[in-house]
């Protein structure tokens, strides 16, 4: 079974106005372990569809699967605890909780899961490690990069143990060197914790680094391609 | 629980400004109304204590007539054997019987209506405090013979001089007029100033003699060590002499039992007004917070809070600022009002209007420690009240607002 598997997906913004179709027929599946990204130019339904993945919206029609389970089936609380459990986000802004440290921000979705305390200090700690910033780890985000804010982002969306990550554009606002540190970190626990990554970018040195493209246009995938096969 | 608690906090210090504007705002409207509440507190409390030690006393004793209509034949029934029976009673103080009559004051230059009231100045002394009204000349004990002390303002209306004399007129129990000359020995003033334009006393052996042949009282006043017990013991006077009426001071003075009821009202207003705007200055700092932190709160939906936890959130949010404002309010409030019982609240610009009223010109706020705990309740009460609405406006954000500036 995949991990994540969508059927007819659409989605139609103001159905009865003016009807924007950012959606169409969108099917897709993605395994574990894949290094996804999502490219096409703006409006090309991107983020609508990393929102479906993510169970953030609800499609028009067509259906969306997470290890089977129909995300649209279930009631708006069951959502929010099914992502707390199972999908990790990364986004481009408004990524951190500026009232938290590092540390805090790292725990924090561990908190939510209810976890016993020794685990969750050893995990954050551990996380923030793999992501470069044990001497940060008591800043908070105004005192951070936005690339640093960005790899506490990554760590914290992978405190959970997630199924997969979602993340929208995440070097959108970085400089080419923060940018290639977090791909570095994202590949790197992709490859070393077999993490499932699912990335919308405009980025062509982000897109190099994908081992699967998924090009869309007009709110339709076009192109599938997987830089393994070539 | 804790997660929740320590983002609410820091989100508090979020805007130092703004959570400081509120908290002082909390902080002294919850000061003021306090403060005010325990004021008008004392205005009642000193109203109520000085009629019932100046004049009322706990209890009165009157002939059943008393009520419907004042005759100078009514005098109290058996009020000699009503004395034994009030001075064996272990929950009397003191008490004083009292002669009184309805009629006129003559001096050289006019005739002016007047209350007499013939007293005995020992028992009197006992009972209430009224000696200590007299501002010149004598009380009733001294030797002089049908001595005569005159309210301030009748005195002055009449230009009374200490050692003048007067002559009093009115209806003896035969229902004939009697005139007879009293020496003024002195004059007094009490809180009220119309009571003191009408009112002259005399002693009750003086009056009682003019009144009637035998021996004659219209009012026995009762001071109880324990206020609380009046209504007991007017029942059981009332059962012991049926042919008197005992009441009590809030029977007696139901303008005074009013007066208490408004302090109540005016209580409830004050803390009203407090509320009203303590709930709107939380509603509207915490729906700007909100508005500001939309995108946040959709985060953290995305990421996996609840709902629940977000309303949660919220309230815990405007409850702490509330707590501290709360806090610091009710502390200096405390302070004030305790500083103040002691060393008295002056308001010596309003003290001729307020004397003319019956107040005194000093008062001594209080506040009891439950009237302290139902502000605190009112308080958290209007303060989760006032949070619902900006908690239940988060709670319909949508996770997905995290996402909108993509």
């Amino acid at each position: 079974m995949s991990l994540v598997q969508t059927d007819n997906l659409c989605k139609t913004y103001h159905p009865e106005t003016v009807p924007v179709h950012a959606l169409r027929d969108v099917s897709l599946t993605i395994e574990r372990g894949e290094f996804t990204s999502i490219v096409g130019p703006s409006g090309s339904g991107k983020t609508t569809l990393l929102n479906m993945l993510g169970g953030l919206d609800l499609p028009t029609s067509g259906v969306v699967r997470v290890d089977g389970i129909d995300l649209g089936g279930m009631r708006d609380g069951q959502r929010i605890a099914f992502r707390l459990r199972n999908i990790g986000f990364v986004f481009q802004h408004f990524n951190l909780i500026p009232v938290f440290t590092a540390r805090e921000n790292v725990a924090f979705v561990m908190l939510l899961q209810n976890r016993c305390k020794s685990d969750m200090l050893r995990r954050t700690d551990a996380l923030l490690d793999a992501v470069g910033l044990s001497d940060r780890k008591d800043a908070r985000p105004r005192e951070l990069s936005g690339g640093q804010q960005q790899r506490v982002a990554v760590a914290r969306a992978l405190a959970s143990e997630p199924k997969f990550i979602l993340a929208d554009e995440p070097t959108a606002n970085l400089d080419s060197e923060s940018a290639m540190n977090l791909l570095d970190i994202m590949e790197r626990m992709n490859r070393d914790q077999q993490a499932t990554f699912v990335f919308s970018t405009h980025d062509p040195r982000v897109i190099e680094r994908a081992l699967r493209v998924v090009t869309m246009v007009d709110g339709a995938v076009v192109k599938d391609e997987r830089h393994g096969d070539e | 629980m804790k997660a929740l608690l320590t983002i609410a906090w820091r989100n508090i210090g979020r805007h130092p400004a703004r959570s400081g504007v509120l908290l002082a705002a909390i902080a002294v409207g919850l000061w003021a109304g306090t403060v005010s509440t325990g004021a008008i507190n004392a205005l009642m409390q000193q109203r109520m204590t000085y009629l019932i030690e100046s004049e009322i006393a706990h209890v009165q004793v009157h002939h059943s007539h008393f009520p419907q209509e004042f005759r100078g034949a009514d005098g109290v029934p058996e009020y000699q054997a009503i004395e034994t029976w009030l001075a064996n009673d272990g929950r009397v103080r003191a008490f004083a019987s009292r002669a009184i009559a309805e009629g006129m004051l003559q001096s050289p230059i006019r005739v002016s209506g007047a209350n007499i009231r013939g007293v005995d100045p020992e028992a009197e002394r006992r009972t209430t405090i009224f000696h200590e009204s007299m501002t010149e000349g004598e009380y009733l004990d001294s030797d002089v013979r049908q001595a005569a002390i005159v309210g301030g303002p009748l005195a002055s209306d009449h230009h009374i001089e200490i050692g003048d004399r007067i002559v009093l007129t009115f209806e003896n129990a035969s229902g004939e007029l009697t005139a007879a000359a009293f020496h003024v020995t002195g004059f007094f003033e009490s809180a009220s100033t119309e009571y003191d334009r009408r009112t002259v006393f005399v002693r009750a052996g003086d009056l009682a003699g003019l009144l009637a042949d035998q021996p004659i009282r219209h009012e026995i006043a009762v001071l109880l060590e324990d206020e609380t017990q009046a209504v007991a013991l007017a029942a059981d006077l009332n059962r012991s002499f049926p042919d008197t009426l005992a009441r009590t001071w809030r029977e007696l003075s139901p303008e005074l039992n009013m007066l208490v009821e408004l302090g109540d009202v005016m209580l409830f207003i004050v803390t009203l007004i407090i509320m009203a705007a303590l709930a709107f200055g939380i509603l509207n700092t915490m729906l700007m917070a909100l508005f500001e932190r939309m995108r946040e709160i959709g985060m953290l939906m995305a990421i996996g809070m609840s709902r629940r936890r977000v309303f949660g959130m919220i309230l815990l949010e405007s409850t702490l600022l509330t707590a501290l404002g709360a806090t610091v309010g009710m502390v200096l409030a405390w302070g004030t009002i305790r500083h103040l019982g002691k060393s008295g609240l002056h308001l010596d610009q309003f003290a001729a209007g307020a004397a003319h009223l019956g107040w005194d010109s000093t008062i001594y706020p209080f506040l009891t420690t439950a009237e302290y705990a139902s502000i605190l309740a009112v308080v958290i009460a209007i303060t989760l009240l006032a949070s619902c609405y900006p908690a239940w406006k988060a709670i319909r954000i949508r996770p997905l607002e995290a996402g909108r500036d993509l």
